[in-house]
């Protein structure tokens, strides 16, 4: 059952937290996992200060504070392309020599990895994140090499914060979508539906939609094309198809071809706006933020606040935050494998050694467990529930991932740290070397028969001084093995 | 990403692996069937089905075509005039089939021997023109009361087997093999391994399995038997030499086949396996990208093919299928947009193969189809069941797909 209190504070307060085992109630590391891309000791330090509520307010105003790309220094330094118009993109591909480049798009998964790392405003990463994997438009993909970038810039970190109406109607006039979905092939003359359709099933209503749907859709967008001049979103009246349309309860007489852009507009608002895309995206969100199996009040509350707010993004976020089910849900979710790595260096407190080394070997990381920013090719964008993520590859991946970073294998792209440094301390001995290993690295005490099964993994007694400890040779392993159990693997 | 295999940042997977290997990598033992202890010994069933999905709807029309005025060329000539492929193959005794001229490698292996055959026509009336209502739908098997994938339930069926009994090439688990039976799911022999140091390597990984014991959720049995793997994927590796003069081609495709033609030489008890083949959604340029995508297919498959030999492969059926077929018409960008009958290509051991199986209603006007699609008339799951229940044995296909009422097309026999 679930209860929605007034307030984020109440419901902390009021709710049973849990969590499924082996993990343990830990409101800090719960809110660190789900709002951000995991903790690190600066953020559970902030928040043992101010407060969770706090936390939260604050992490909304440095969403705004750092729109764009603005929330790491050392990351936004490597922005430095993202900023530009396509045409200037293509002009500047072109004084490189290199006019079908695909710097842009590299740039951009690099920096989306960085900031998903490093920025200050986790929470606008999240929701960034989410709603780039909602209106899926792939990158790198050829044909969106001076394009792709706007689609981040101008539709997803423009109103990731704001509404989802004014989002939708901005992708629909974005010339990265338009390309994607072919959109900018389509006339009255040669009608190309796909999408109309993925506009129906993926962004807004999902299945409720008759082929009819699909067609009257199709032909009140065309004219909606990319400019050869700009390579830039155009509406072009004279491929226009006229003609009344109705799609589901929306009518338009679409009588004119000066009309069919703001037509269409009016046909996207109606679609966001509509009862089933409220419960489509809310059912995501919950599932982002809650659990792979949310329940229909949660879910059905969440609809609500999107409806009653006029589609506003930031009231689902917090009908989910002020409600039980999320605080009682620690343990319910198991990373994706490239937020299992995300979160690996936020743990660890991992600092470029060279930027753009750095940026490069995230990148590569997330390409060996097929999970990089952005690159999902179909427009349903990366599946979100455990149950689609289930490898043994990946597994075994993400244990490399996790001895190379705890082993400083990477000295060109990551700092080399003092992984002494995580024991938070002196401790008394080999045991307690676990112990405060188990805190840190899980916000919590580990399991006991974790705890013996590492002790066993060092070969010695919990009483060994730290002095004579096999620790020694094998802190880097020991740390891997941690963040390969379940406590790291799931959030 | 396959090892080796350049990526945009200029690394290899070889590469990137070496700087972990400064701690040092340690050769396991040498057990080549890992078998579940709770399970008992290895399926006594000798024989293999791997189901390959051509992801995004894959234009059967193109692949084989229709190349007889009886069974509508001359209709197909004037609703996609620059879709169908010139220098087709014509497919002998089949009345007027003709393979794309990209399948000739495939052909040239598979033909003359009986093992290739295909039916066209092939869908079933809950398949939507949806991408993703379609595939669900089809790797479900049909059910909506059902979470599970049909290939889990075929699993199911076929009872106790070796960790390497399902296997998933790929990051991400298909809907297919969705499901709680043990698989094991792989994006690259060449990276299956488990890392570290010599000495510590094997606590390590005794003390991992312990971590992820005694509690609820997919990891707890994901996690054993990634590491129960490892061994055997050590000694799998040592049989990746390609034989029989086979010439694979670039791309992820061929090295997935590759890898699997090493998996079933090494005899682990492989029963079912998946593969993805995505980019087949052709809304434009068709001719262009259908074509290139559908040559590395026949190569690559042709290669697995030659690699595994006559003997081997006599007891391996690869299913090649997509969510639906495109529309019949071609549209203004040279494309096709999303249609519903498709085609499923079967190949390798114990077909009925030198034949083009099922019901075809021969194209003559725009009434022959469905809405502007070929018509969906011989249920795919009849030729999913029939190839698991002949060549695996499942017996009956009641749990496997829900409600269909079994009526096999004889595509394959038993054996």
């Amino acid at each position: 059952m679930t209860t929605i209190y007034p307030t984020i504070a109440e419901a902390i307060a009021k709710s049973a937290t849990t969590a499924k085992a082996p993990l343990t109630p830990n409101p800090t590391d719960h809110v660190l996992s789900r709002l951000a891309f995991g903790p690190t000791a600066a953020a559970r330090a902030e928040i043992a200060e101010r407060g969770i509520p706090a936390w939260i307010a604050a992490q909304i105003a440095a969403g705004h504070t750092y729109a764009g790309y603005a929330g790491d220094t050392l990351v936004s330094t490597q922005a430095t392309l993202l900023g530009t118009s396509p045409a200037d993109a293509h002009t500047f591909l072109k004084l490189r020599g290199n006019s079908y480049g695909w710097d842009l798009m590299t740039q951009l998964t690099q920096v989306t990895l960085g900031l998903q790392v490093w920025s200050s405003a986790q929470l606008y990463e999240v929701l960034v994140d989410f709603f780039a994997n909602h209106l899926n438009v792939v990158c790198p993909r050829a044909d969106l090499w001076v394009t792709r970038h706007t689609f981040d810039r101008d539709v997803i970190r423009k109103h990731a914060l704001g509404s989802f109406t004014d989002m939708l109607v901005a992708s629909a006039r974005n010339a990265a979508m338009l390309l994607y979905l072919n959109l900018a092939q389509s006339s009255k003359a040669a009608v190309n539906e796909n999408y109309a359709r993925e506009l129906l099933e993926l962004h807004t209503v999902g299945l409720v939609y008759s082929e009819s749907d699909v067609k009257n859709t199709a032909k009140l967008l065309t004219g909606r094309t990319v400019d050869s001049r700009t390579l830039d979103y155009t509406y072009n009246p004279a491929i226009h198809g006229t003609g009344a349309v109705r799609v589901l309860g929306f009518r338009h007489p679409n009588s004119s071809t000066a009309d069919g852009e703001a037509g269409g507009d009016a046909l996207l608002r109606y679609l966001a706006a509509h009862p089933a895309t409220a419960t489509r995206l809310a059912h995501k969100l919950c599932i982002r933020l809650v659990s792979d199996h949310p329940s229909d009040a949660l879910v059905g509350a969440v609809a609500k606040a999107y409806t009653g707010s006029g589609t506003q993004i930031l009231p689902m976020l917090d009908t989910i935050l002020r409600s039980t089910e999320f605080w009682a849900s620690r343990g319910q979710k198991v990373r994706r494998p490239a937020e299992n790595i995300v979160a690996t260096l936020r743990i660890l407190d991992t600092r470029p050694a060279t930027i753009t080394a750095a940026l490069k070997y995230l990148q590569v990381m997330t390409q060996q467990v097929g999970n990089v920013p952005l690159a999902w090719d179909p427009p349903n964008g990366y599946p979100d529930v455990a149950a689609a993520w289930r490898s043994a590859s990946t597994l075994l991946t993400l244990w490399l991932h996790h001895l190379a970073l705890s082993a400083d294998s990477w000295p060109n792209a990551f700092a080399k740290s003092n992984k002494a440094t995580l024991y938070g301390g002196t401790p008394a001995n080999s045991g307690d070397a676990i112990a405060r290993l188990g805190v840190r690295l899980t916000g919590a005490p580990l399991p006991v028969a974790h705890v013996q099964a590492l002790q066993t993994f060092l070969g010695e007694a919990a009483t060994t001084p730290v002095a004579k400890s096999t620790l020694h040779g094998l802190l880097p392993s020991l740390i891997a093995l941690i963040l390969d159990g379940p406590s790291h693997a799931m959030r | 990403m396959r090892c080796g295999e350049q990526n945009p940042a200029g690394l290899t997977r070889r590469r990137f692996l070496a700087g972990v290997g400064a701690l040092g990598v340690s050769v396991v033992g040498s057990q080549v069937v890992t078998t579940r202890v709770a399970y008992g010994a290895p399926a006594s069933n000798p024989n293999t089905v791997i189901v390959i999905f051509l992801r995004g709807g894959a234009d059967g029309l193109r692949i084989l075509s229709p190349h007889s005025a009886d069974l509508g060329v001359n209709y197909l000539r004037i609703a996609r005039p620059a879709l169908v492929p010139n220098n087709a193959i014509a497919l002998d005794g089949t009345g007027g089939w003709a393979l794309h001229p990209a399948m000739a490698p495939l052909h040239q292996v598979l033909w003359s021997t009986g093992e290739m055959t295909f039916v066209p026509a092939s869908s079933n009336k809950g398949v939507t023109r949806s991408h993703f209502q379609a595939q669900q739908f089809v790797e479900q098997g049909g059910s909506s009361s059902v979470s599970t994938g049909w290939l889990d339930r075929v699993l199911a069926r076929l009872g106790p087997g070796t960790t390497f009994r399902g296997l998933a090439d790929g990051f991400a688990l298909p809907m297919s093999m969705a499901g709680n039976q043990p698989k094991i799911s792989m994006s690259s022999l060449a990276t299956f391994d488990f890392p570290g140091a010599g000495a510590s390597r094997g606590p390590a990984m005794t003390a991992l399995g312990t971590l992820y014991r005694g509690f609820d959720g997919p990891l707890s049995s994901d996690v054993p038997e990634a590491l129960s793997a490892v061994a055997t994927a050590e000694v799998i590796r040592s049989l990746t030499t390609v034989q029989n003069a086979a010439v694979y081609p670039d791309g992820p495709t061929a090295a997935a086949l590759k890898d699997l033609v090493a998996i079933l030489r090494a005899e682990v008890g492989l029963q079912v396996a998946t593969l993805d083949v995505s980019s087949w959604d052709t809304h434009t340029s068709e001719a262009l990208g259908l074509d290139a995508l559908l040559a590395n297919t026949a190569q690559a498959l042709a290669a697995f093919f030659t690699d595994l030999g006559p003997a081997r492969r006599s007891r391996v059926t690869v299913i090649v299928q997509s969510e639906f077929g495109r529309r019949v018409a071609m549209n203004a960008s040279g494309g096709t947009d999303h249609g519903h009958g498709g085609l499923v290509w079967l190949l390798g051991g114990g077909l009925i193969g030198n034949k083009v199986h099922g019901t075809w209603v021969p194209l003559a006007s725009d009434a022959d189809l469905d809405g502007g699609d070929v018509q969906g008339l011989n249920d795919v799951f009849n030729v999913l069941g029939e190839v698991v229940t002949k060549r695996l044995g499942v017996g009956s296909l009641s749990t496997v797909f829900p409600g269909l009422s079994y009526a096999p097309l004889g595509v394959a026999r038993a054996g």
